[in-house]
């Protein structure tokens, strides 16, 4: 029987620290995705979260996996700046995290796990109307853009609402929306499905499998990533698998010891 | 509670700008408390009475917006009265309740995108000089108006989670979590404000 998450699986799971898979890519209309990797490791104290990696990324839809505390919201944090890597580098389309740090975040949005959190204004308009004041942009184009990422979300009723009275689709859906609205060319969420009823879950899905932007999304909601173009699986800060979905989810349900 | 939201429409002080309405408010405030007569702060307590209950809010949530500052309010006249003098606990309450129901008016009828607005162009003078970041300011004004409704809801759960469990609801046991959980939200949330670039970070050279 395997033992779940025990040093023994360090044997069967070695960490793939250089990968070079590389998924079938296609283009939608979207800019490039170019993510380096080159040597990044995170270690808080003495306890190293992420083992030094090397990869890159170019595909438009990427989904991680893994257990809990594997790393996985670690090395999705590196990729817009919110971590800073101990070790070696991070660059999104040639930005450096560290060095161009707003440049990269404002590159690539980031949906947290619990979007409440990431929703500043108490009124939803307010909210996607903010990110863009605070870009200096004019009232009218803040107007016009608001309302447009408003209809393309299909939550131009929820508008005036108050954010604390949501439902979690809709929180979820009104965070992506005040994310895009500032035109990232990469959205990375955080188990954006994670607590969601059915309906909502599905909501949630179809959104993202609707959108233009480059997407990676970490989720324990294994049929949201299986369209994806490639999966990556942590494991006890280690990438353990990098290919197509069925592999990574095979190598997953190893992990998992089911 | 004072959820700090404002309710659409087209009354006077809606229309009013910001700076207007916080000069308004600081004025009146500063002479109400220049004034001693029940004759002057009885009438100005029924006019922004008046003027609370008439700027659209639903008269549930007008009363419920009330509720935890009115409570204050008895305990200080009730001690007034006791320390010093019934006309002088009249006094203190139609005063402060004058100045309660004028600012609930005012947050009633402003956006708090407005309010942020308002406070960062007041701060600017400040921020040339240095001393505070107006934008910041105004980005913490917006943090209370938002997370309030969270944090009590989340003392409520608390307290729903005592009384599930079959224990007695003290402030102490509530309060420990209750300020944990904010806490660790708070990083969540700081974390967020540089992910939506609301607070742009200083660029670092290694």
């Amino acid at each position: 029987m395997f033992t779940l998450c025990s040093s023994q699986n360090r044997s069967l799971f070695p960490s793939i620290r250089k990968s070079s898979y590389r998924a079938p890519t296609f283009e939608r209309g979207g800019r490039g995705l170019d993510i380096r990797f080159s040597g990044a490791s995170v270690t808080y104290g003495e306890r190293a979260v992420l083992q030094p990696l090397t990869l890159s990324l170019i595909e438009r839809r990427i989904g991680i996996i893994g257990l809990n505390g594997s790393g996985k919201t670690t090395f999705a944090r590196l990729i817009n700046g919110l971590v800073k890597p101990t070790t070696g580098q991070v660059t999104v389309n040639g930005l450096d995290t560290v060095q161009d740090a707003s440049a990269t975040l404002a590159a690539a949005g980031f949906i947290f796990q619990n979007p409440q959190h990431q929703i500043i204004m108490p009124i939803v308009h307010e909210d996607i109307a903010f990110g863009l004041k605070n870009r200096g942009m004019k009232a009218d184009e803040i107007e016009r853009r608001t309302a447009a990422v408003l209809e393309r979300f299909g939550i131009a009723h929820l508008a005036r609402r108050r954010v604390h009275e949501l439902s979690g689709g809709e929180t979820q859906l009104v965070a992506i929306a005040s994310v895009l609205v500032t035109g990232p060319g990469i959205l990375i969420l955080d188990e954006p499905t994670n607590q969601l009823d059915l309906k909502n879950r599905l909501l949630v899905e179809r959104t993202i499998a609707g959108l233009d932007e480059h997407t990676i999304v970490i989720s324990h909601d294994l049929p949201l990533i299986e369209q994806f173009d490639r999966v990556l699986l942590f494991h006890e800060g280690r990438l353990v698998a990098d290919g197509p979905v069925s592999e990574s989810i095979r190598t997953y349900h190893e992990v998992a010891g089911c | 509670m004072l959820n700090g939201l404002n309710v659409e429409g087209t009354t006077p002080l809606h229309r009013m700008s910001v700076r207007a309405k916080l000069a308004i408010l600081l004025v009146c405030g500063l002479a109400l408390y220049a004034v001693s007569s029940l004759f002057i702060l009885i009438p100005a307590f029924v006019i922004t009475a008046l003027i609370y209950f008439t700027t659209g809010l639903a008269f549930h949530e007008a009363i419920s917006r009330l509720k935890p500052i009115l409570f204050t309010i008895l305990i200080l006249l009730i001690a007034t009265a006791y320390l010093t003098s019934m006309r002088e606990a009249a006094e203190s309450f139609f005063r402060l309740m004058a100045i309660v129901l004028f600012a609930g008016a005012v947050t009633a009828t402003t956006a708090t995108s407005a309010f942020i607005d308002e406070i960062t162009r007041l701060l600017q003078p400040l921020d040339r000089l240095g001393l505070v970041r107006a934008a910041d300011v105004g980005l913490a004004f917006g943090l209370v108006l938002r997370f309030v409704p969270d944090i009590f809801n989340r003392y409520q759960s608390i307290r729903e989670g005592h009384r599930a469990r079959g224990l007695k609801v003290r402030p102490l046991t509530i309060l420990a979590p209750l300020i944990i959980l904010t806490l660790k939200d708070a990083d969540t949330i700081a974390m967020a404000i540089d992910a939506r670039g609301f607070r742009r970070p200083r660029e670092k050279h290694r």
